[in-house]
């Protein structure tokens, strides 16, 4: 981070922090994809185009917000894919019998619940955070085949369903919603006590330690945050197809990770900038949405999207030696 | 001579502490299962074991190198998909292009995690895109031809053979040829201190693409065993070989920092996965179950693993 004067005034202090950054860059992809794709692809210059492309996008966005925030103290979080789909399951099964604010409720709950197992597993148990979120995904994966014995309900549940396809002042609810989180992470990890702690943590963990850096209280704060948000991407997620599926969630674990790296954090955390991830989740979709106007068979789809993400990563997120 | 056998039981902690559970294990499987011990069950379990034996060794050899590897699974469902449509071409030359495959594919990972400088789990789980999507293309649909005889000599005994059981034991002794060679021993010191190997003249970045190329053939195994166990083959089907092959080496005592470990210890470990996985159908538990115990085993294993191992650590 670079030492800018508390005194200066948002916008500067914003610019400040772009232009030193990496996330910058991510914007900078951002618009040299969009220009390649209105010059190569038809359709990507209507506004009906940009505005479905901000709503689909939210959906990754908000996974990938949270993300950003267990990376940076460089911890990673492969069980949200489990909590997308754990979340959309849950509330569309509680909504059928016990309407649907409970099943939100519920969901969130739930969804919560899995980050703070996420986090005493890794600060308590000392399990590297790749395993412990990689086990919790499977449990919940596991857990929800149980509950729903193979076959997830679907539901229609009315604040969900605007939330996720409503639009205020010809902009899509979703991304209004997006942004209103991105807005409260950036303020909880760029200028909050909590914030601190997570870049410390992610610049040394041992470090910080011996410094006062409450491990426990951050990882709980950070973990439960990823795990709360993306089980509102599976509640959007849910109003927007009205169903649930228990494979809803898997794109979004290798996606959420590579919006992260692709808008400019270090993926060994303690660099980086949340609204990157936002230029990142706005880039795979754009990508997803190119590919999927190409006629090609899903294979191609899948090889062509991996090879993207590697060349992208090699472009700009390479990690210096150690 | 006390003293040298508490010294080879120190050493192999991990081996005689596995050997104690499958032990266990077995006993209670031979409850549920009393026929276990006869030639026709072995080969049916050995063939059923076989894919996550050989994934997990596979796993375990990059993690020596102080990697990991999250597009096993993609990788395994690719030498599988490879080897089901090129079957009917004989079985040998199937066998050979979908080893190449699976060794090339390897060496792809450990080419962009030794050249590229980005870590490996983001290389992976971007490569398993890659590698899904390979599969894909190979095999859109389940299916495929494994000559039946094989599949049946495989699955029912050659001649009152094992053939799995066979396969395994030899893997087993290349593996330790492999280890003696100077490749084996950089494996080791490349995955125990990077910086202490590139000093004393160890090529890291050739060691790194090598264990990933070897775990690549390792996997590759697997996943025509896999082809011919099931008698086709599947693009989804590898997926849970990722986590599984991690908790067996984890449970073996593989570091997850690299440097430490015995491949012997890993085939116990996935052994023991297996028979569990088996047990817990037989107490008539649905198998759903399956998924929750595995994420289980896999956080207690490492806890233990962790909280044991706590003096050399830190």
């Amino acid at each position: 981070m670079t030492a800018v004067p508390r005194t200066a005034s948002l916008p500067s202090r914003l610019t400040g922090t772009l232009r030193d950054n990496r996330a910058a860059w991510a914007f900078g992809v951002l618009v040299v994809t969009w220009l390649a794709a209105i010059l190569f692809a038809k359709g990507f210059d209507s506004v009906s185009s940009v505005r479905y492309l901000l709503q689909t996008a939210a959906f990754l966005g908000i996974v990938g917000v949270g993300q950003t925030l267990v990376v940076m103290m460089s911890g990673i979080d492969l069980s949200v894919s489990g909590v997308v789909a754990l979340s959309a399951v849950v509330c569309a099964q509680v909504a059928s019998g016990s309407g649907g604010t409970a099943g939100i409720v519920v969901a969130l709950v739930a969804s919560v619940v899995v980050g703070l197992a996420n986090a005493a597993g890794t600060t308590w148990l000392r399990v590297p955070p790749m395993v412990m979120t990689l086990a919790t995904g499977t449990i919940v994966a596991g857990a929800l085949l149980v509950y729903t014995n193979g076959s997830p309900k679907s539901a229609k549940i009315g604040l969900l369903g605007s939330l996720a396809n409503d639009r205020v002042a010809g902009i899509p609810l979703a991304f209004v919603l997006w942004l209103g989180i991105t807005a409260v992470a950036a303020w909880l990890l760029h200028a909050s006590r909590v914030g601190r702690y997570v870049f410390a943590l992610g610049n040394g963990e041992r470090a910080s330690r011996a410094s006062g850096v409450p491990l426990a209280r951050t990882a709980f704060i950070a973990y439960g945050t990823c795990s709360l948000l993306a089980g509102v991407a599976g509640l959007v997620l849910l109003g927007f197809t009205s169903t649930s599926s228990l494979t809803m969630g898997n794109p979004y674990q290798l996606l959420s990770i590579a919006s992260v790296v692709l808008g400019g954090t270090s993926i060994l955390g303690g660099r980086g900038h949340v609204l990157g991830t936002v230029a990142g989740a706005l880039m795979l979709t754009l990508l997803t949405a190119l590919l999927a106007s190409w006629n090609t068979s899903e294979g191609v789809r899948q090889i062509v999207l991996g090879l993207l993400i590697i060349a992208l990563l090699l472009a700009y997120a390479r990690e210096r030696r150690t | 001579m006390p003293e040298r056998l508490g010294n080879v039981l120190r050493g192999n902690l991990d081996v005689v502490g596995l050997g104690a559970l499958l032990v266990v294990l077995l006993a209670a499987y031979r409850h549920y299962d009393p026929e276990v011990f006869t030639g026709a069950s072995i080969t049916i379990l050995s063939a059923q074991f076989l894919p996550l034996i050989l994934a997990a060794m596979g796993q375990s050899t990059i993690m020596l190198a102080g990697g990991i590897d999250l597009s096993l699974g993609s990788v395994l469902a690719l030498a599988m998909a490879v080897f089901a449509v090129r079957a009917d071409d004989g079985v040998l030359i199937a066998a050979v292009t979908a080893l190449a495959v699976a060794a090339a594919t390897g060496a792809a990972n450990g080419v962009l995690v030794a050249y590229a400088g980005l870590p490996p789990i983001i290389v992976t789980l971007a490569a398993s895109f890659l590698w899904g999507g390979v599969t894909l293309v190979v095999l859109p649909k389940p299916g495929g031809s494994v000559p039946s005889g094989l599949v049946n000599a495989y699955n029912n005994g050659w001649n009152g053979i094992a053939l799995p059981f066979l396969v395994i034991g030899v893997v087993l002794l290349l593996w330790k040829a492999v280890r003696t060679t100077r490749f084996g021993l950089s494996l080791y010191a490349v995955g125990g201190n990077e910086h202490g190997a590139y000093a004393s003249g160890i090529g890291v970045r050739k060691v790194k693409i090598g264990a990933y190329a070897l775990a690549g053939v390792f996997v590759g195994l697997a996943g025509i065993g896999l082809a011919v166990q099931t008698g086709s083959g599947d693009a989804t089907i590898g997926a849970p070989y990722t986590l599984n092959s991690i908790a067996a080496s984890v449970l073996a005592g593989v570091s997850f920092f690299g440097g430490v470990g015995q491949l012997r210890a890993t085939v116990l470990a996935a052994l023991l996965i297996g028979l569990l996985t088996n047990l817990l159908l037989f107490t008539g538990l649905s198998p759903f179950y399956q998924l929750i115990m595995q994420g289980a085993v896999l956080i207690v294993a490492i806890t233990v693993k962790t909280f044991a191992t706590r003096e050399r650590t830190d």
